[in-house]
């Protein structure tokens, strides 16, 4: 039995999305929520083990769902749904923990299997996302000399499947073209999020401490 | 004026070379006479009494006979031949000062080539008097001559003190080329020199009434001015250095003088100092008063103490100028060091020569002030001169400057003008992008998902990315070519993918530098997506083949399948369902084209090339 959050502000959409999630986890607890101010108290709640989030909300953005997810319930996994495909949009969500994305207008049959793959630790990842990881990294890459806190970098074979990425292979090609299994490359890709999100919390309290805000 | 000073100078030259000239061998050499009787007497001829006593010429009054006003009688002996072979004896004193009256062996000498008046005025004048044949006798002859000057108390200048200097005797030609010379060089020089310091001063001031900021080159013309009024007895022929009044004013001339040139240095160390300006003006009508109250009898005593007064003034200004300079300038500070000692030893000479009554050395000691005023002046007016030049180029160099910074201003506002506009446009595209989202957006998705028909469904996500890419090209940035071919190769190979066909990649390996501007990336993807649609819906194909290279400006890109064709028909009339022409319109509006070459049994074939330019994909 799963506990799942549904934040969809779209009345038709959202129960278009619990039968969807009903049809992929029949055995599901769904909690809806078509606001943030909702979705942050059922978060603090419930224990969810997933959480399918819109972005565009009429109260906020769901990114603070996702933030408070990941501060609260750290193994909840939190995917985004949206109508958003571009990387302004997504990227933001992925540094906040979000653990993959599913374009809403998708097919029924293609929404259920990516939502199966997320949940079985196989997130996806576009070649526009992989370049915006990469260039954060890069960027990263910079000495920080006060930095106090942990530096997190990419490993080679991470970076060589983000490059891969960009260049638009997908996951299954470039485990063939690096002999790894499908697996292995889902598993590399989901230390990639988590990466990312890592660095992204410092990053955050490295530039909440410059200004000031951090305490002693 | 210039050829005034080189004339003099000449003359300087003509009486280096031209006085020891040796005389002809038949005439009598100029001989000096240095000594003569002098009694004080007003008689009419030279008194017949044992008071007479012999003195040594030259005679200054002030040394000799410092209380006495004359008049004086000197008796000169002197011996010429019977028949003097050079023609006509003359007799020549390089100067007398005061009213004199001659007679040759108990004759006077009328005028004698010298007028009373004129012999009073030029104090420093010489004088030479020519000597009638038939007055001279062989042997011994007597000049007696009758001098009433003033004594020094009663006249401001030692030079305008009564005295007699030595006398010459010889063959009048000679005495007269060198009494010319003589006055050529002393009065030549000394007017000339006055003239130039009249013109340089009043060049100065006039400047000054220009520039009234810089106030020191004014002051300095004032000296100049003065200096070159004071030096007037000095050459004017005329009764101006005599009586009272003139001495007056003369010597009043040094405090004219003293406040130029105290103020001029003052303001060449940078300072202005509110006493100065009240003391230095008091001082010029001080002065005169001072010397109208205490004349005649102290006319000298008084002038000395103010001019020991101004020195000190003078002196403490120029150590005020120099330390200042010293820091600032040590040119300058060389330069005005120079100028200040050359002053002082002009002046040292002028006291000596005076006071060993060599008459030349004390006339050209006192021109050394005067000439180097004349230097200093001159350098002034260059330093004007070059001053008005850098402030022109200066002034050229500002409006250039304020040219370009204007221009600059303008080109700023122009930018920022520019920029406001690109904000404003850039929040008003992410405004509609939004408003698209979230109403079409989540309608078309409210269709994709609820409608009954699968085709409805379809539409609608067509739809919906087709508004998608129109947001993105309203929104978005250039996108590097190489991304662009990332973004293209992961949809097709998945979409194909999914449809089940075996899709085949090919791009250029090295890095691509070129970008697609917003729009021409969305067109292209949107015909990339057609042709892919058409594959999937149409074809009937197993394998698909996609090549891409940049080559000659264009990016070019062939869709290839072993689909069963799209018929000619189809291709020219009825191709709605393939979208064909909209592709080619979309070629078309980034400047660029579609081909489509296709035929029943070798599968379709869409070559697309698009330019890189930007105008070109601008469009």
């Amino acid at each position: 039995m799963k506990n799942i959050l549904l934040l969809e502000d779209l009345p038709q959409i959202r129960a278009w999305m619990r039968d969807l999630v009903l049809r992929v986890f029949p055995t599901a607890q769904i909690s809806e929520a078509a606001r943030v101010h909702d979705a942050l108290q059922l978060v603090q709640a419930v224990k969810f083990e997933l959480a399918l989030i819109d972005l565009g909300l009429p109260d906020g953005s769901g990114v603070d769902v996702v933030a408070k997810l990941r501060d609260v319930q750290p193994e909840a996994q939190s995917v985004v749904v949206t109508i958003h495909d571009d990387d302004e949009h997504l990227f933001p969500a992925l540094q906040a923990g979000a653990y993959g994305y599913i374009l809403k207008e998708q097919a029924r049959e293609l929404i259920a299997e990516q939502l199966q793959r997320i949940s079985s630790g196989e997130p996806p990842l576009s070649p526009s996302i992989a370049r915006r990881v990469l260039a954060h990294f890069t960027a990263k890459a910079k000495p920080q000399p006060q930095s106090i806190l942990p530096h997190v970098s990419l490993t080679e074979r991470e970076s060589e499947v983000l490059l891969r990425v960009a260049k638009g292979f997908t996951l299954p090609e470039i485990g063939v073209q690096l002999g790894l299994s499908r697996h292995t490359i889902a598993d590399y890709v989901k230390q990639i999020y988590r990466k990312l999100n890592v660095s992204s919390r410092a990053e955050a309290a490295l530039e909440a401490q410059r200004l000031g805000l951090f305490g002693r | 004026m210039l050829t005034r000073v080189l004339c003099s100078l000449w003359a300087i030259g003509a009486l280096g070379i031209g006085c020891p000239a040796p005389a002809a061998a038949e005439t009598v050499p100029p001989a000096a006479i240095t000594s003569a009787l002098s009694v004080e007497s007003d008689a009419r001829a030279f008194p017949q009494e044992p008071a007479a006593r012999t003195v040594m010429l030259p005679d200054d009054w002030w040394r000799s006979r410092p209380e006495a006003a004359g008049p004086v009688w000197y008796r000169l002996v002197f011996a010429v031949p019977a028949t003097p072979p050079g023609g006509e004896m003359a007799i020549w004193f390089e100067r007398a000062c005061g009213d004199v009256e001659i007679q040759l062996n108990g004759t006077p000498l009328a005028g004698g080539g010298a007028s009373r008046s004129s012999l009073a005025s030029l104090c420093q004048g010489g004088h030479l008097v020519s000597l009638p044949a038939p007055l001279l006798q062989p042997g011994s002859n007597r000049l007696d001559l009758k001098l009433s000057g003033r004594p020094l108390e009663r006249v401001a200048s030692r030079e305008r003190a009564a005295g007699l200097s030595a006398a010459t005797i010889g063959p009048a030609a000679d005495l007269s080329q060198r009494h010319t010379q003589h006055e050529r060089l002393r009065a030549g020089l000394a007017q000339s020199l006055s003239v130039a310091l009249a013109i340089v001063g009043m060049f100065l001031a006039a400047q000054f009434r220009r520039n009234r900021r810089d106030s020191a080159p004014g002051y300095a013309g004032l000296a100049l001015v003065a200096l070159a009024a004071a030096m007037l007895p000095q050459w004017l022929p005329a009764r101006l250095g005599d009586g009272l009044l003139a001495e007056i004013v003369f010597a009043s001339l040094w405090s004219v003088a003293t406040l130029g040139v105290v103020q001029f240095l003052l303001r060449q160390a940078g300072r202005r100092e509110r006493i100065v300006d009240i003391v230095l003006p008091l001082q010029c009508v001080l002065m005169p008063l001072s010397l109208a109250a205490l004349a005649p009898d102290h006319l000298f005593g008084t002038t000395q103490a103010w001019i020991a007064l101004f020195v000190i003034e003078i002196a403490a200004a120029a150590a005020l100028l120099l330390s200042t300079l010293w820091s600032a300038n040590r040119r300058a500070f060389w330069f005005m060091s120079c100028l200040l000692a050359a002053v002082v030893a002009g002046e040292l000479l002028a006291y000596a020569g005076v006071h060993a009554s060599v008459v030349w050395v004390a006339t050209s000691g006192h021109l050394v002030l005067p000439a180097l005023s004349l230097l200093a002046g001159l350098r002034l007016v260059q330093q004007g001169g070059r001053a008005l030049e850098s402030a022109e180029a200066g002034r050229a160099l500002l409006e250039q400057r304020v040219a370009e910074v204007k221009a600059e201003i303008e080109a700023n506002y122009r930018q920022l003008a520019e920029l406001r506009v690109v904000q404003v446009t850039d929040r008003e595209r992410k405004r509609i992008a939004a408003d698209l989202h979230d109403d079409l957006g989540a309608k078309l998705l409210t269709i994709v998902h609820t409608s009954e028909s699968e085709r409805i469904s379809t539409l609608a996500r067509e739809a919906l990315e087709e508004m998608r890419l129109s947001v993105r090209g309203l929104t978005g940035k250039p996108v590097r070519l190489e991304d662009a071919l990332g973004d293209w190769r992961a949809e097709v190979i998945s979409r194909l993918g999914q449809a089940g066909i075996e899709a085949v990649w090919n791009m250029p390996t090295d890095e691509l530098e070129q970008t697609l501007p917003a729009r021409a990336f969305v067109q292209t993807t949107r015909i990339i997506r057609e042709a892919v649609n058409n594959i999937i819906k149409h074809s009937g194909a197993s394998q698909c083949a996609v090549r891409s290279q940049v080559a000659d400006g264009d990016f070019q890109l062939v869709i290839q399948d072993n689909g069963k064709g799209i018929s000619v028909e189809v291709d020219g009339r009825l191709d709605r369902g393939h979208g064909l022409s909209t592709m080619k319109g979309r070629a078309k509006q980034l400047h660029g084209q579609c081909l489509v070459e296709s035929g029943p049994g070798y599968g379709t074939v869409i070559r697309l090339t698009i330019p890189l330019e930007p105008a070109g994909l601008a469009a």
